[in-house]
């Protein structure tokens, strides 16, 4: 009871020193406690980023190897595996690895492929289901449909939409795992070989399209069965037709390869999260050629605001947090060894009086801690204030994966001037950012202004453990 | 109660040797009251220190009820000045925060006295004995410089120690108020049976003593007809 009563009173009368000490601390670790919780604020978008760019309970991502550039594709007529669509005053044509042909007014093109990828066998999907610590591989085909009508205008732009071929049997993983059906139904086993589509709801919305309706994909009609909505910030495909439909219907390049028996995606999840790494090995020797994605090498590609507000609260704030953190702790030292120097003599009648040095080294070390236990409070406080500021403040962080080309390269001319069309599918999702402050980060806080506070208190009482009486009763003051 | 033997503090820096207390030999009995006058700087505080267990000789035997303090560990002369001793410093020493009560408390934690009734029971008592009964719940700053040293002295007492050990107890005060003091002290001692030991420059506070020791260059003597019978039962010592 007297500790308590010697403390209270011993603050109390230095009630300006301990604030400032309080305060400090409580500016540092309040800065951690913002930094924190942006930084989890940033991670939460980067993973609502990640998840729109990867899928829903897809651990790892395998995909065909990007297939090497056509050569010369700089001009027309140029040979190599490409398309190119010149658009002049004497009309249209369409050149297709060199040999070109006339289109007719009214034409149009509608090619459906995988354009970033080489296919992969289907059969490495079921190789990669079997590896000791997957849970489920599913393959799948994304693709692109590009439609193109030729006019004597010289035509706008091509009409372009991403198709996913889904393994209509393996609904749980890949990029429909995460939809909520809005309208109609979605595909079962029977729907394998049909041509039916399930449509985004935000696509069909723009486009008018509604359950019931056909849309064209590859040059097919596909009745829409359909409509889905993905959460907000996720960047899903337009169209999903069945898998089996999509190898059919679709081509591996612009020359027109076949897909039957291919996929170009395959989702995995893993057992564990720890076995990631390992799987990923593992599944480099199944498919050598093929790009194999986690979150974390997927994160690192990502460009635009998310990428940076990451960088700023792992770089800037957490060297920010820290420095202020260490100021903090040195002012707090400081102070208590110029406040406990100002009472050796107090100190010193105390061991006269029979106080052991550890007594009042006991009392010195709570009169700080109780300053760190203030410093701690008021600090989550400054924590919440900051979480609110940057809540309330923050633009929506975008991300972006580097754009991927079609491969197909529309020259048009207006007015002389040439212009170069290339339709292209980088993919941007936007996402709030929202700091929020855990359990975790607020008993880290807690600690950090506790330790402040003890360790003020230790340099503190140092010396006046090893002070002999005699000379701390000869001290002045 | 106290007997030293040759004993000798110096102090030591790089070159520099000040030999605060030269070999003094003494021999104080139970509830006798020795005084010491003497300059500054002549080692009066010192010895008082070595007396109260606040510093070690350095050579020479100081026996308190027959223990070598010189050969005590830390934690046994903390214990000895806990029990056993009881201090009244110049400037009173008095922990500012704390009030009257308190400030004579704290003389109680290192006893670990059980109950804080009982604490409070003899903290009362001890406030009582000083005439402060009432400023109990005073801060040091609300209260006389002669008020704030029969504080200390109500702290010096409360564990109820063998020894007073008082270093220049009216330095700080007027002559009425030193008078007032002085007169508790001897008051305390007669009906106490303390052994007081009592460092001063004043006469008019050194002659009330059974004996006068005059240090002069850290050596200690007496005069050979300084010696006062006490009253009551302190008139059989020495």
């Amino acid at each position: 009871m007297f500790f308590f009563t010697y403390l209270a009173k011993e603050l109390r009368r230095r009630l300006r020193q301990a604030i400032f000490i309080a305060l400090g601390l409580a500016v540092g670790v309040g800065l951690v406690l913002t930094v924190k919780a942006a930084s989890a604020g940033v991670t939460n978008a980067q993973s609502a980023v990640l998840a729109g760019l990867y899928g829903v309970g897809t651990d790892i991502t395998v995909t065909g190897a990007a297939p090497k550039p056509p050569s010369g594709t700089s001009g027309p007529g140029s040979s190599g595996n490409s398309t190119q669509i010149m658009m002049g005053p004497n009309g249209a044509e369409e050149c297709t690895n060199g040999k070109c042909h006339s289109l007719k007014d009214g034409y149009t093109i509608d090619h459906l492929g995988i354009v970033n990828s080489s296919p992969i066998s289907e059969s490495h999907v079921a190789k990669i289901a079997a590896l000791h610590g997957v849970t489920a591989a599913v393959g799948g085909l994304s693709m692109t449909d590009n439609q193109i009508t030729i006019s004597a205008t010289g035509g706008g732009p091509p009409a372009s939409f991403t198709v996913f071929g889904t393994d209509v049997g393996a609904l749980k993983l890949g990029p429909i795992a995460n939809a909520v059906l809005s309208s109609g139904r979605t595909f079962t086993a029977s729907d394998a070989d049909k041509n039916v589509a399930v449509v985004d709801a935000d696509y069909a919305t723009a486009n008018g399209l509604k359950v019931g309706k056909t849309i064209k994909v590859g040059g097919a009609k596909f009745t829409i069965i359909g409509l889905v909505s993905q959460p907000e910030g996720s960047n899903p495909p337009n169209v999903y037709i069945p898998l089996a439909r999509a190898q059919a219907l679709g081509t591996s390049n612009l020359a027109g390869g076949s897909l039957k028996g291919d996929v170009n995606t395959i989702y995995v999840t893993a057992a564990s999260a720890a076995d990631i790494n390992t799987l990923q090995s593992e599944i480099a020797k199944v498919v050598p050629t093929a790009t194999i994605t986690t979150p974390s090498s997927l994160a690192k590609e990502i460009t635009g605001s998310v990428s940076s507000a990451a960088k700023l609260a792992n770089d800037l704030g957490k060297w920010l947090s820290i420095l202020v953190l260490i100021a903090a702790f040195v002012v707090a030292v400081l102070l208590t060894i110029s406040a406990v120097s100002r009472r050796v003599r107090e100190f010193g009648t105390l061991k006269a009086l029979g106080w052991r040095g550890g007594r009042i080294v006991a009392q010195v070390m709570g009169e700080s801690l109780a300053v760190g236990v203030a410093g701690a409070a008021l600090g989550v406080g400054i924590g919440y204030a900051g979480v609110a500021i940057i809540n309330a403040i923050a633009p929506r962080l975008s991300g972006t994966l580097p754009s991927q080309s079609t491969g197909q390269q529309i020259m048009q001319s207006t007015n002389g001037a040439t212009h170069v069309i290339n339709p292209s599918t980088a993919q941007t999702v936007s996402v709030p950012l929202i700091a929020s402050v855990g359990g975790a980060a607020i008993l880290l806080a807690v600690l950090l202004a506790l330790a402040g506070g003890l360790l003020a208190g230790m340099f503190g009482s140092w010396r006046i453990g090893r002070l002999r009486p005699a000379d701390a009763l000869s001290k002045v003051g | 109660m106290y007997e030293l033997t040759g004993v000798w503090k110096v102090y030591s820096s790089g070159s520099r040797r000040v030999e605060a207390v030269s070999g003094v030999d003494l021999v104080v009995a139970d509830g006798e009251w020795v005084a010491i006058r003497g300059r500054t700087g002549h080692g009066k505080s010192t010895l008082l220190n070595l007396l109260g267990a606040l510093d070690r000789p350095t050579s020479g035997q100081l026996k308190l009820d027959g223990r070598d303090l010189g050969r005590l560990g830390d934690a046994e002369l903390t214990r000895v000045r806990a029990s056993s001793i009881g201090f009244v410093f110049q400037t009173f020493n008095l922990v500012p925060t704390l009030s009257a009560a308190e400030n004579v408390e704290a003389a109680l934690i290192p006893l670990r006295v059980a109950g804080t009734a009982e604490r409070r029971r003899r903290v009362a008592a001890a406030l009582d004995s000083v005439g402060l009964a009432d400023r109990a719940r005073h801060l040091p700053s609300e209260l006389s410089g002669g008020q704030q040293q029969r504080v200390a002295i109500a702290r010096a007492l409360v564990k109820e120690p063998k020894v007073l050990l008082a270093d220049e107890p009216t330095g700080n005060l007027d002559e009425e108020t030193r008078d007032e003091i002085i007169g508790l002290m001897e008051k305390l001692w007669r009906e106490r049976g303390l052994t007081l030991v009592l460092v001063s420059h004043d006469g008019a506070v050194t002659r009330r003593a059974q004996r006068v020791g005059i240090m002069s260059r850290g050596r200690l003597a007496f005069k050979a007809d300084g010696h006062r019978p006490a009253p009551g039962q302190n008139q059989a010592h020495p």
